[in-house]
């Protein structure tokens, strides 16, 4: 309809409740690795880098557990779909980032690579663990219909011992493959892997590894599996035969789990940088032509071929939010692997996405804090993003405004205290709070709203004869100097409070000095004056001849300054006051110069 | 992906022709062919109505929230030539001063950087830009420019404000010597760039591209860079983009944003100037960015309503 305002929004991710704890716990893990100090130098950073990168995994995977709970139990349809969705989103984001920490953060070398990928694999394709636990839980494991796959699937997996356990229960069951199974298993059994220790070398590796690829070729050739097809296809699968291997696309679900599957029983002794060529080649054979890779193969490939700033880019306009991107950029800059080739404005792929992402934090009513700290440790920008951000933050509460004031203060955003303390006082002020808005306007050095204010005071007091906020105006101490207004206002107040305390002489002195030194107000001077006279009439003589001379001064001083139209304008409690001050003044003088001209005494 | 969060339905009994959140995103401002301004509390998604502000005796083109530094304080101009400035004093909106110096329609109000006081540019049909100086105790100081565009202006845009050298610190209570600039789009297609010095506003630069009336331009805030940008937008469907590298602000270079189908009425800048967005003609809102090489690409689009979408505007926080 014509009359409707539309207000949008960013989808963002920050709004779902139950990423909340993805965005707290890994906050915390960007702070701590921003202040790690670079004392490691080498091996011990890099095993420091590589902690770092599993806690930001691990971060979320729990946030997959609470997620995947919620799914469960959710029983709305749409909301089930919503975090079913999600879940998928976390796992894709786990894989990418797990994979990047092989390749990239703990850089792993020929040898441990292999080690690292099967790892990646067999922890990413669950389709298959429904299966797996059927099986392994029925009777007689062997005699289910499934129970080559699973074989299958632990083959695939490079999960020998698994296997082999399984082998047994088939060599047990069926007599007429025991012998197939007893060499079946030696194969699997002294297959060399690559080992994580210096306990061989790659070349060493390389060398059994050849000798035992030539005793499965044996066995194969000489037909020893030929009456069983299952272990026959099995044969073919250690010999690293692609078609054999392609035929259980089924069990692998993915390319990258082909890949891992071929590398393993093709060339375990991989070169990192020799990952995109059989990366490519994989996924062309596995998705066939039929299907085109999806984002998430593209941003795999990438990483396979080492395209770091591809990875970061695909995965940007992949997911709906900066966290990953940020996250993973921030940490890969740490590793110093990323060139700092300048963008377009100056500031470096990993500022730039840091400040998109804090960004998207502010427009949140909580996560705005965890936004502060992200601009602290974007060096060019962040600085100017946070007083940009940071005077939008709506100061509804006290408290929140103190927050906000403290966060300023904290960095010498001088113009941003200012600012914050002058729009507080502003509205104590349209609300009546006037001890408030003069406490706002002392923090913000705003010396004409504390003339204001203090004139708001002066004049309440004059409608009702009492201050208010008087713990404010008695502990005002140096800030009382921010305005004459506001000095006055003070050291009035410190006359009233002296004249309670009956030091009758320091607050005539007091009184006096607001005068004479032009503290007060013109407008000020008849109150003063008509305070004076309760001191004057005091049993005891408090004024001195000099000081009832001077007050008799500004009394003269007051009424010569008046216009003839404003003296005939004066009513005649005016006049009478005047009358009665001149009286009073009078009187006072009297009695002291004879106070004065007695000696002690007499 | 962009979504609707919160649909206001304002109840104005004509078209809308401009809607601005205040600073904080709590409270939205409209205005309307109906005569009225209304202001409503859009705080939690809710909308509640918290004032209706008469005063008007034509359609009214634009409204403008000041620093919250000064109050709630709202803008407004009209086609009935008049500008009408509201506050908000015990709770209650009223108007608090009018402004009548202009001959024709004023067609926009925009209030310079809070750093400068409390001022207020308004461009008009009858050609003249004018200046509204707060100086206290409700009185207000006007400047005027005559024939700042022939035939009319359509928009004013203040500039963000820097201070020459603003990298060193200035003493406290010492006010810094600003610079005063804003960017102005008229009926003579162009956008023109303003300067105060010694007290007199000059034109500083004559930025030619568009090939009909400019309806908008848009000062982008600065985020500490030496560089000046302005968006400006128009009859002629473009959208561009005006860079000025040197401080002296002496050249000026456009980049076409892109070229749309009809009419383009608002660009508006997000609060770090990444985002441009921009409503026409057209039925859509979309938002641009700057992408790392330099080009600006359309990162989402917001397709809502029957009519042309007249009016975009940024605010910040939402509450949950």
């Amino acid at each position: 309809s014509s009359s409707s305002v539309f207000v949008v929004r960013k989808d963002q991710d920050i709004y779902v409740q139950t990423l909340r704890k993805l965005f707290n716990e890994s906050h915390g893990i960007f702070i701590g690795l921003q202040r790690s100090e670079e004392e490691f130098a080498g091996k011990s950073r890099k095993t420091q880098l590589v902690q770092v990168s599993k806690n930001y995994r691990s971060v979320i995977r729990a946030c997959m557990e609470d997620m995947h709970q919620a799914a469960v139990s959710a029983r709305d349809p749409a909301l089930h779909s919503q975090y079913s969705t999600q879940v998928s989103i976390l796992s894709a984001m786990e894989l990418i980032w797990n994979l990047c920490e092989i390749l990239f953060v703990e850089a792993a070398v020929a040898g441990p690579l292999l080690l690292r990928l099967l790892d990646w694999v067999r922890l990413h394709v669950c389709d298959v663990d429904n299966m797996v636990r059927e099986v392994l839980s029925s009777e007689n494991p062997s005699k289910h219909e499934l129970f080559w796959n699973v074989v299958d699937v632990f083959v695939l997996q490079g999960r020998m011992d698994e296997a082999r356990h399984l082998l047994s229960k088939e060599a047990s069951a069926n007599p007429t493959s025991v012998h197939m199974c007893r060499i079946l298993d030696d194969l699997m059994k002294k297959m060399p892997v690559p080992s994580l220790g210096n306990t061989q070398t790659l070349t060493e590796m390389e060398l059994k590894w050849q000798h035992w690829h030539e005793e499965c070729q044996r066995y194969l050739q000489d037909r020893t599996f030929a009456s069983n097809s299952h272990m026959e296809s099995i044969c073919k699968i250690l010999l690293g035969d692609e078609n054999a291997i392609l035929e259980k696309k089924d069990l692998m679900t993915t390319w990258y789990h082909f890949l891992v599957t071929r590398l393993l029983y093709s060339h375990p002794t991989v070169k990192p940088m020799e990952l995109r060529f059989y990366a490519q080649a994989c996924m062309d054979l596995f998705l066939g032509g039929e299907s085109s890779p999806e984002p998430l193969d593209i941003i795999l490939m990438a990483a396979f071929e080492f395209e770091m700033h591809q990875v970061i880019k695909e995965c940007s306009i992949a997911l709906s939010n900066w966290w990953f991107v940020a996250h993973l950029t921030d940490l890969l800059d740490h590793c110093k692997l990323l060139q700092s080739h300048n963008l377009y404005f100056g500031s470096n792929m990993r500022e730039f996405l840091l400040l998109e992402y804090a960004s998207g934090l502010f427009s949140h009513h909580s996560l705005w804090q965890q936004g502060v700290d992200y601009f602290d440790h974007c060096p060019e920008y962040g600085r100017v993003y946070l007083e940009l951000h940071i005077e939008r933050i709506p100061l509804n509460t006290e408290q929140k405004a103190l927050k906000v004031l403290r966060i300023c203060e904290q960095r010498q955003m001088h113009e941003q205290v200012r600012s914050i303390c002058k729009i507080m006082a502003m509205k104590a002020l349209r609300n009546n709070r006037l001890g408030s808005a003069l406490s706002w306007s002392i923090r913000a050095k705003d010396a004409a709203f504390a003339t204001l204010i203090s004139d708001r005071f002066l004049k309440d007091y004059c409608e009702k004869g009492c201050f208010s906020d008087l713990d404010l105006i008695d502990n005002l101490g140096p800030s009382m100097l921010l305005s004459d207004r506001l000095t006055f206002l003070g050291k009035y107040r410190e006359f009233h409070r002296l004249y309670g305390e009956k030091r009758f002489s320091e607050a005539a002195k007091l009184l006096l000095m607001l005068m004479t030194a032009h503290i007060a107000p013109c407008s000020f001077w008849m109150t003063l004056l008509t305070d004076a006279l309760p001191l004057l009439e005091q049993k005891e003589v408090i004024f001195s001849a000099e000081q009832t001379y001077e007050l008799m001064r500004c009394l003269e001083d007051l009424t010569a300054g008046k216009s003839d139209k404003q003296k005939f304008q004066d009513d005649d409690v005016e006049t009478m006051k005047v009358e009665m001050l001149r009286l009073a003044l009078a009187r006072n003088l009297a009695r002291v110069i004879v106070k004065e001209g007695t000696l002690e005494g007499s | 992906q962009v979504s609707v969060i919160n649909t206001v339905d304002t109840s104005h009994e004509d078209m809308i022709h401009d809607a601005q959140m205040d600073y904080y995103g709590t409270r939205l401002a409209t205005c309307s062919s109906d005569r009225s301004v209304k202001i409503f509390d859009v705080r939690n998604g809710g909308q509640i109505l918290i004032a209706d502000l008469r005063g008007h005796e034509g359609p009214v083109w634009q409204v403008a929230w000041a620093h919250p530094m000064y109050g709630n304080i709202l803008a407004s101009c009209s086609y009935d030539r008049k500008v009408i400035i509201w506050k908000e004093e015990n709770g209650t909106w009223e108007k608090t001063y009018e402004y009548t110096g202009h001959d024709s329609s004023v067609n926009s109000v925009c209030w310079a950087p809070h750093d400068y006081g409390l001022i207020l540019a308004c461009g008009s049909s009858d050609g003249a830009i004018s200046l509204l100086s707060y100086t206290g105790d409700g009185q207000w100081e006007v400047k005027k420019i005559s024939n700042a565009h022939t035939i009319g202006c359509n928009a004013v845009s203040w500039a963000p404000a820097v201070v020459p050298g603003s990298l060193i610190e200035q003493p406290s209570g010492q006010k810094p010597n600003y610079i005063k600039r804003f960017a102005s789009g008229g009926c003579d297609n162009l956008v023109k760039i303003w300067k105060e010095e010694d007290g007199q506003w000059k034109e500083e630069q004559k930025l030619e591209a568009h090939s009909d009336w400019v309806r908008d331009v848009a000062w982008a805030p600065s985020i500490g860079l030496p560089t000046s940008t302005i968006a400006s937008c128009s009859q002629d469907g473009r959208v561009f983009i005006w860079t000025c590298d040197d401080a002296s602000g002496n050249s000026w270079s456009p980049k076409l944003l892109h070229k749309f189908t009809d009419v383009v009425w608002h660009v508006s800048w997000s609060i770090t100037a990444n985002i441009l967005a921009v409503s026409g003609g057209d039925n859509k809102v979309t938002l641009w960015k700057e992408s790392v090489d330099g080009l600006w690409a359309c990162i989402s689009d917001v397709n809502k309503g029957q009519g042309g979408v007249s009016a975009v505007t940024e605010g910040q926080q939402n509450e949950q």
